[in-house]
């Protein structure tokens, strides 16, 4: 008797241990994946940032956080480059969030026209950022080819250089990052929007709650989850943007559009015995965007209503 | 409390004609219960008094006050959704207070009503939780006290009960009547279900296609229907209803005597019991009538028949209903000959 329930035990045992070790093999090729193409490049990042060197020779010397010093306190680049960051990413997460709400808004209602719509605002997501970038070139290039420029003659407006100017050059990357994303995230809040009962909304009125007052309280209550994870994405991915400036700008005019991946490539492949610098770079940008994550999640979560 | 009256009312979906030239009176602080099979326009009817689905054409009155065109949150109406429609982001407290906040309640009044009514339903503990922590009980209730701490003139209910749960329901039931006894306003109410419909009406109106059938108190829509639609519609199993060349012939299944030995009524024919329900107090028995094609339903206390057993139906003169083939009630007054009826329910007019 006592020798059975010994046995059962054992058995009970090796039973979860065998479930246990099943479902880590189960994760265990996502496990691997992520080791090798995010933890191992992260740690050799951080690595690098130690060090000075060339893509040739990247341990040339070893700088301790000599490299961290010189980007936060000795060279303006990095400075420049954060604050045209944040400037770029604060202006496209109002834009986008906005505009995409408003847009979802206005596309809610079946019509016909509102199907065309929504297909018209969501193709510029399905082509390459090289392209839009290329295509927005032209639209405020300063030549015969320049829409923008025609565009405002028509009202007597005077060309400006859209590009070449550094008032203008970050605006214009806003408006054509915009352009490009406004779509697809409208397409999200347009989903969230569509799935809200109308019952809830005819509650509503009957509680005699006008159409404002039904926005605030009801709908954007109800979009919460989209628009927190809109937040997010639109956050890290504008911290990343690089193509589109490369293509339209290349960081200029002077230093008016270098964001932080203009920053990094720049020091680490055009530069001269600065990969180290790159890297101190990139970890500072990694470091920026847990933070902001974090601060998001911990300031946000406890607004944002999941069903 | 408010008396409702629609006057010539019509409603198209697209195309399609729902209501057609539909007048109807509610009357006021009765318990009103609009009950029809789906799609018969007894929750587009609601919808109108609500205000949220318009009429195509006609008028909606409230206690002589056309509303027909008057903002859904002006017409002092509370209306309780099939699936509550509780505003799931905010709080119980939030939900009931938002109608209340929109009138411009002052503060001290809103917590003196959120406090009694959320006690009313049995939510006082509940008051700072999400909807989407409770049950679907409690949810129910957050809909009635929303709809209660306006203190409507009318209650539109649209099939409030029909997702819950069948004891919660029964209870919910009789929650709903005395509600009503306490509260004397109109109640409308809207369902399918016919044995609800039954259960709490001070008033029944029967819907057909966007056509109102009957509209009466329960004990006349079960006792004296107008047509065969409203005597199959209302009970359980539904009216016994039989072909003949001149007429129709129907009798409840629970005044059918069932006997072994022959029996002298009205009506009297011998056949074999098809199957047999033991519900309890009662047994229900299908039954094939010798040369009758449809299958009888007998509803009695007498449980000891059996599948195949020989036995004589009969039904007293008194229980015997009359239709003409389109389906309208021939009472005794309406008809110089009536026992002409009666000799053919016994089968005599054709011998």
């Amino acid at each position: 008797m006592l020798n059975n329930t010994v046995t059962q035990s054992n058995l009970r045992r090796r039973i979860k241990l065998r479930s246990y070790l099943t479902s880590y093999v189960m994760i265990l090729p996502a496990i691997i994946f992520l080791l090798i193409f995010t933890i191992y490049p992260m740690g050799k990042l951080i690595q690098l940032s130690l060090w000075q060197g060339n893509a040739a020779n990247a341990y040339k010397k070893f700088q301790g956080l000599e490299n961290y010093r010189q980007i936060l306190t000795v060279r303006r680049e990095f400075k420049n480059a954060l604050i045209n960051t944040g400037v770029y990413t604060a202006a496209i997460v109002v834009l986008l969030i906005s505009f995409s709400v408003i847009f979802a808004v206005w596309m809610q209602k079946d019509r016909k026209i509102n199907n065309l719509a929504q297909s018209a605002f969501f193709v510029p997501h399905l082509v390459a950022s090289v392209s839009c970038a290329f295509i927005w070139s032209w639209i405020f290039s300063t030549d015969t080819s320049g829409l923008m420029n025609a565009f405002l003659k028509l009202f007597g407006v005077p060309a400006r250089n859209w590009l070449g100017s550094s008032k203008t050059a970050m605006i214009c990357i806003i408006v054509m990052n915009t352009w490009k994303s406004i779509g697809y995230y409208a397409l999200i809040i347009l989903s969230a929007l569509k799935s809200i009962p109308a019952e809830i909304y005819e509650a509503a009125r009957l509680d005699g709650s006008h159409n404002s007052k039904t926005f605030l309280k009801i709908t954007l209550p109800m979009l919460s989850p989209q628009l927190f994870m809109l937040l997010i994405t639109i956050t890290t991915g504008s911290f990343k943007v690089f193509d589109s400036i490369r293509i339209m700008t290349n960081g200029g005019p002077g230093t008016s559009t270098q964001v932080l991946c203009m920053f990094i490539y720049e020091f680490a492949f055009n530069r001269p015995n600065s990969l180290g610098l790159a890297c101190a770079g990139g970890v500072m940008l990694m470091l920026i965007l847990i933070l902001i994550t974090l601060f998001d999640f911990k300031s946000l979560e406890k607004k944002v209503h999941y069903q | 409390m408010a008396e409702i009256r629609f006057e010539k009312v019509c409603k198209f979906f697209g195309s399609n004609k729902v209501i057609e030239n539909l007048d109807l009176t509610i009357q006021d602080g009765k318990f009103t219960v609009l009950v029809g099979a789906s799609g018969c326009g007894k929750t587009t009817l609601l919808r109108m008094i609500a205000g949220i689905g318009p009429a195509t054409s006609g008028h909606v009155y409230m206690d002589d006050k056309d509303i027909t065109d008057m903002d859904p949150g002006k017409r002092d109406i509370a209306m309780v959704f099939q699936n509550y429609a509780i505003y799931p982001t905010m709080t119980v407290k939030e939900n009931i207070e938002f109608g209340l906040k929109n009138r411009k309640v002052p503060k001290a009044e809103r917590e003196r009503l959120i406090s009694e009514y959320a006690a009313v339903v049995g939510l006082t503990e509940y008051l700072d939780r999400k909807p989407g922590t409770l049950s679907g009980g409690q949810r129910q209730r957050i809909a009635l006290a929303r709809a209660m701490v306006k203190k409507p003139k009318v209650f539109l209910m649209d099939e409030p009960l029909s997702n819950l749960d069948a004891k919660l329901r029964v209870a919910m039931r009789t929650e709903l009547i005395e509600m009503h006894n306490r509260l004397k306003t109109t109640f409308i109410y809207v369902t399918h279900d016919q044995v609800e419909a039954m259960a709490m009406a001070d008033q029944i109106v029967l819907m057909n296609k966007g056509q109102i059938m009957q509209e009466a108190s329960p004990e006349v829509i079960y006792r004296d229907p107008n047509n065969v639609f409203t005597a199959q519609f209302i009970g359980t199993p539904p009216m016994n209803v039989l072909d003949y060349t001149e007429c129709q012939v129907g009798f409840r299944p629970e005044k059918v005597h069932i006997s072994r030995e022959s029996h002298d009524a009205a009506f009297a024919r011998t056949g074999k019991v098809l199957t047999r329900e033991m519900l309890g107090s009662e047994t229900q028995y299908k039954v094939l009538l010798d040369g009758v094609e449809t299958p009888i339903m007998v509803k009695t206390a007498d449980d000891s028949y059996v599948f195949e057993d020989n036995v004589v139906l009969s039904v007293e003169e008194e229980d015997l209903y009359f239709f003409n083939n389109e389906g309208a009630r021939i009472r005794k007054g309406d008809v110089a000959d009536f026992d002409k009826y009666i000799r053919i329910a016994g089968g005599k007019n054709n011998a």
